[in-house]
């Protein structure tokens, strides 16, 4: 909220500069989030009278004005038509920077300096309104009143020699929603003494209870309401102290009365409302809840369909007002109100912020209302309120408040444990030092329950313009910051207590390490997307009730749709050649009774995604260029296999169910689904315009951290050298490698520890439909050291049974 | 005798001139110093000269197999490399053989550090799920129902009870539902804010949530910890300030600043010219959350903070857009 320095001073002597006292209340919680020096753009601009106009001797159309600012005779060069002699007009002085400049297209201000116009020096400007950034003419200099003084600052004419806090109150404070309210906290940190406007006016005979009447019929959501009635006002516009005031916090002055309701909002935090007394059917105030689909329309000119609960103020036949919100357009304060009734209430808290909410209206009243008012100072207000009215506009006060108070609010009393205060803060405070101290804002120490030092107990009452200290730990607070937090010790514990075993290097952050290192680059995505695009991949995606956009109503149920986002990204700007990663989360619904989940009704998934496209690896000048594909990918994944330890894993081809994904490999782990890997289809590729092929695979982090060997074992290595041979056979185009190898190991009988494919050959110097695989086959017995008789017994073997299994050639 | 040792001398020295390459050498070395040569046919000739002459005549015809031998030696390093340089170039301004050098992404990399200070502090890492109940993300946080303090954090929801976690905080909760006192922990993770996306917020950021919860921790110490965090994260020699502040779940609640250490703290755009940078916010666990999980508030206290990754993130390295985090250009990931 804006606080103005100015009104600050009224209730409370500062001595400091705008930027310390900044500091200081930043340092108790109440942080400044700018200081704004409102005369600063009118620095070195003031009033001056002409007192002659000769001619340019150089040009017809300028001026050579003479101008009294008082301090001396200025000779400014003009060129203005208007321009006469005896005029009060606002005068740029050297240094002054002009905030519009007339003769620019956008208007962009300049700074002024001593200048020869044609010939004769001029030292100033004197300034049109579009100049001084007040208005849109600029057909001629503007032509104060000459009741104006001259020599004044035009900063100090305009009422801007003001200091103006944009402070940030957090919803706990809404005792600081006020300029009093700030100056109680500024009187505590600088011990000095807070003024608050004492009251006088004098009542009319006629009583108010003989003119208007209350009946609060839901005590519960509004416990207290206070009025009174003035009659015979004047309306107008409020005096230049009181719409200067208003403008510097930021609120548009209207008239007099509506302006003093927000003076005092203003002042005291307490929000008011002013009803035009002749407009109420009756005189009579009632103040009951809505009945759901009531219909209002409130001040600013909006009709509103109401809900059952909505706290509403009536007069005797229909709704004027929404309680602590807004009032109603039917009984607002015109031109022609002669009479007022003025509203200070208390009301319920949560049934302000539902209908504010529920509405969909924040004002100052409600935004006080709903984070607790004080209901103890209803009158306070209303009677500052009335004061001020009186004077401004008249009237004559009707005798007596009418205040409905069925059950008193008494201030909450708090005992409070010496020996807690300590314990919690880490200091050594005496029950002396903590009274002082909580006694600055207000906090009174009613009664010492027991008296023995550091174990003292104290009983401590809290007026109720503080509604958020409610308990000992809320006392405490306030302790430590009127203490200062920058007072209490800084330490730690010489020792450390350990909540658990020291964490081990996590799953995830061991595999992002790896794919760094293998070159992968990681990505971070957003997780929320369309709902269309979500349902590509699931049934059961999770819907935002209230997104951002379209675009973001949905939750991702697979991590390809974003980062095919980012790979389109990268390919638009010319970065083709993409290997990259992300772990992060899915999420899906999942029926309430069938899956036990930490939040029913909704599940989470860990994973991983690789892509991979462009070139295969980094070009240099001995390798050629090579596109990506898809065993690229495999190979990545069974390299992550290995690294892990898992090596019961299978890789199984299907054809395309995944909405994504063609050529695809599902990925099993003990016959566990733990993803899948392949090339994203062509449809998808040309929704996300991208030109070139993607290779995916997404895996579940979630699957591979339970099925991984996370303990590490040494594995006694051969005692026995192995042998190594090389075989390759031809065979039909239809057979696979996996079947080839799994055959090969199978008739090895034990002997054969791996058999790698080192060339895969299909062209001119095999049949047409054939094609040719070369093993290396490593032959190793845990038992001895093999004899070539015995590798060549089992090489026999194994041609033999290819040849039979397979149809599958030796190729010499 | 002598002269033809002479004469041998010059014509050695003539010819070693005219090897032109490795042939031309060794055709030199089987001429002159092989067992058949030109020098060891004038050895076998040693018996022929008298005894008086023959230690003379030795020594000479040793001085010619040494000089000849030399000459031999030298002119075959200058030949080995002249014959390297004629015929194998190679040029060692080449490129090396390089690889594609892959990145973790700055946010995970400034979470791995704040991770590992606290780990160094005996903390646990624990995790929560982002698809939260409002129990959870709000209530058992003393965030009453129709708080206005719920207003601080625009929220996603997915139904009435259920939205998108808007801290990190609803796991403290389930931390301490699931665990006994004492309780260390940090957790790092997703969160969601209903706010529109533009250079200074992001509809989904990063915590890292702290819980240490135990009998007798002090606002003391919780300010001793975070001091000791942000001296290891940033520098030593930083200074720093509590500020009191408000959340539901905290009492007394504080903002920790550190001196901006873009300007040293003289003051510049990104502290909006306060010297001062906000890095976490920070409180005493209020004793109403201890109710919600069952903890006895009279016998423990504890302390709770969270601070923003892509806040730290973008103060650390300069970066002045947070969608350039989210928007994974390569040429920028490839910088970390």
């Amino acid at each position: 909220m804006k606080i103005s320095l100015n009104w600050l001073n009224q209730y409370v002597k500062i001595n400091l500069p705008p930027d310390k006292l900044a500091v200081k209340l930043t340092n108790a919680g109440l942080e400044v989030e700018s200081i704004e020096y409102l005369g600063e753009k009118y620095k070195n601009f003031v009033i001056g009278k002409v007192l002659g106009v000769p001619k340019h001797p150089n040009a017809d159309k300028l001026t050579v004005c003479d101008v009294d600012i008082v301090a001396q005779n200025l000779k400014i060069v003009c060129g203005a038509p208007n321009v006469a002699v005896g005029q009060h007009v606002v005068v740029g002085l050297v240094g002054a920077t002009i905030p519009k400049n007339q003769h620019d297209p956008e208007g962009k201000p300049f700074t002024l300096t001593k200048a020869k116009i044609r010939g004769v020096e001029s030292n100033g400007m004197i300034c049109s309104e579009y100049e001084l950034d007040i208005g849109e003419d600029k057909d001629g200099i503007y032509i104060l009143g000459n009741d104006t003084q001259i020599g004044q600052a035009f900063a100090d004419f305009l009422g801007l020699n003001d200091v103006v806090f944009e402070v940030g109150i957090t919803p706990n404070r809404p005792d600081c929603l006020s300029h009093i309210g700030i100056a109680r906290e500024v009187a505590a940190l600088l011990k000095k003494q807070l003024m608050v406007p004492s009251i006088k006016f004098k009542e009319d005979k006629e009583l108010v209870s003989k003119n208007a009447s209350v009946v609060i019929k839901d005590s519960n959501n509004c416990p207290r309401y206070s009025a009174r009635v003035i009659k015979n006002i004047k309306i107008g516009p409020s005096p230049k102290w009181l719409q200067n005031r208003l403008s510097a916090v930021g609120i548009r002055p209207i008239n007099n009365v509506v302006d003093v309701t927000n003076y005092v909002l203003m002042e005291t935090g307490h929000p008011l409302h002013a009803f035009d007394y002749d407009k109420l059917e009756s005189h009579t105030i009632i103040v009951r809840t809505a009945s759901d689909g009531e219909y209002f329309t409130t001040l600013d000119e909006k009709g509103r369909e109401l809900k059952e609960n909505t706290l509403l103020i009536c007069d005797a036949e229909k709704p004027v007002a929404i309680a602590g919100v807004m009032g109603g357009l039917n009984s607002e304060i015109s031109e022609s109100t002669q009479n007022i009734l003025i509203e200070s209430a208390y009301f319920n808290p949560s049934n302000i912020r539902r209908s504010s909410k529920y509405i969909g209206l924040n004002t100052n009243a409600s935004q006080r209302f709903e984070r607790g008012a004080d209901p103890n100072i209803t009158v306070y207000a209303l009677d500052r309120c009335t004061q001020l009215i009186s004077k401004i506009a008249g009237g004559k006060i009707l005798k007596g408040v009418l205040d409905v108070y069925p059950k008193k609010f008494k201030p909450v009393k708090i005992k409070v444990r010496l020996s807690k205060v300590n314990s919690i803060l880490g200091t050594n405070l005496s029950s002396e030092e903590v009274k002082s101290l909580l006694g600055r804002i207000g906090i009174q120490l009613k009664n010492i329950l027991k008296k023995k030092d550091k174990d003292s107990v104290l009983l401590y009452e809290v007026p109720t313009f503080r509604p958020d200290i409610e308990r000992e730990i809320d006392v405490i607070e306030e302790v430590a910051r009127l203490y200062g937090y920058d007072r209490i010790e800084t330490k730690t514990t010489s020792y450390i207590k350990f909540s658990s075993q020291t964490p081990k290097i996590e799953f995830n952050d061991e595999l992002r390490q790896w794919l760094a290192g293998r070159g992968f680059n990681e990505v971070i995505t957003n997780s929320l997307l369309s709902q269309e695009v979500a349902s590509l991949t699931s049934e059961n995606v999770v819907i935002l009730k209230n997104p951002l956009s379209r675009e973001m109503n949905a939750m991702r149920t697979s991590l390809i749709p974003s980062m095919l986002e980012i790979v389109r990204n990268n390919i638009n700007r010319q970065e083709k050649n993409l290997n990259l990663f992300e772990i992060g989360r899915v999420y899906f619904s999942v029926d309430e009774t069938e899956m036990s989940t930490l939040v029913t009704g909704y599940s989470e998934e860990e994973r991983l995604i690789l892509v991979k496209c462009g070139q295969s690896d980094f070009l240099n000048w001995s390798v050629h260029e090579r596109k990506s594909d898809i065993f690229d990918i495999k190979g990545v994944i069974e390299d992550i296999f290995l690294k892990i330890l898992l090596d019961k894993y299978k890789f199984i081809p299907y054809h395309a169910t995944k909405a994504l994904v063609d050529s695809a490999i599902s990925i099993e782990i003990q016959n566990i689904e733990v993803g899948y890997l392949g090339k994203i289809n062509d449809e998808i590729l040309k929704k996300y315009s991208i030109e070139q092929d993607v290779y995916v695979a997404e895996l579940s982090v979630d699957r591979l951290k339970q099925l991984y060997q996370s303990d590490k074992k040494y594995k006694s290595l051969p005692t026995f050298p192995s042998v190594i041979r090389d075989l390759a056979f031809v065979v039909e185009a239809n057979i696979s490698f996996a079947e080839l190898s799994e055959t090969i190991k199978s008739l090895g009988g034990g002997l054969v520890k791996s058999v790698e494919l080192f060339d895969l050959y299909t062209g001119n110097q095999i049949d047409k439909n054939k094609k040719s695989f070369a093993f290396t086959i490593k032959f190793l017995s845990e038992e001895k050291t093999l004899t070539d008789e015995e590798v060549e017994v089992v090489i026999e073997k194994i041609i033999n049974g290819m040849n039979s299994k397979h149809g599958a050639e030796i190729r010499k | 005798m002598k002269e033809k040792i002479e004469e041998l001398k010059k014509l050695t020295e003539v010819e070693i001139a005219n090897c032109k390459s490795l042939t031309d050498l060794e055709s030199f070395r089987i001429k002159y110093l092989a067992r058949k040569g030109s020098i060891a046919e004038l050895f076998d000739t040693l018996k022929n000269v008298s005894p008086e002459e023959r230690p003379v005549v030795g020594k000479a015809l040793n001085e010619l197999r040494s000089n000849t031998q030399r000459l031999f030696d030298e002119r075959k390093v200058l030949l080995e490399m002249s014959v390297n340089v004629e015929t194998k170039i190679v040029d060692l301004t080449l490129p090396g053989r390089r690889r594609w050098i892959g990145s973790l992404h700055p946010i995970t990399q400034t979470l791995n550090e704040i991770k590992n200070i606290f780990f160094r502090m005996g903390f646990d890492v624990v995790f929560g799920p982002e698809i939260e109940d409002d129990y959870h993300n709000f209530e058992a946080l003393n965030f009453p129902p129709d708080h206005p303090a719920r207003d601080m954090q625009d929220t996603f929801f997915i139904s009435e009870n259920v939205l998108l976690r808007t801290h990190t905080s609803p796991v403290q909760i389930r931390v301490m539902e699931t665990q006994k006192p004492p309780v260390r922990v940090i957790v790092p993770g997703r969160v969601y804010r209903n706010e529109a996306i533009s250079a200074r917020s992001y509809c989904l950021f990063h915590q890292v949530e702290g819980l240490y919860i135990d009998e007798g921790v002090t606002f003391s110490e919780l300010k001793g910890t975070l001091v000791a965090f942000a001296k290891q994260f940033y520098s030593s020699s930083i200074k720093f300030r509590f500020r009191p502040s408000f959340f539901p779940f905290t009492e007394p609640s504080a903002e920790m600043d550190i001196t901006c250490f873009l300007c040293s703290g003289k003051g510049c755009r990104v502290c909006k010219q306060s010297g001062w940078l906000e890095i976490l916010g920070c409180g005493m666990v209020d004793p109403n959350v201890y109710k919600f999980v069952g903890y006895d508030s009279e016998k423990l206290s504890g302390y709770a903070f969270g601070m923003g990754i892509e806040r730290i993130t973008m103060l650390r390295y300069g970066i002045d857009d947070i969608r350039i985090l989210f928007d994974n250009d390569v040429r920028f990931l490839k910088q970390f």
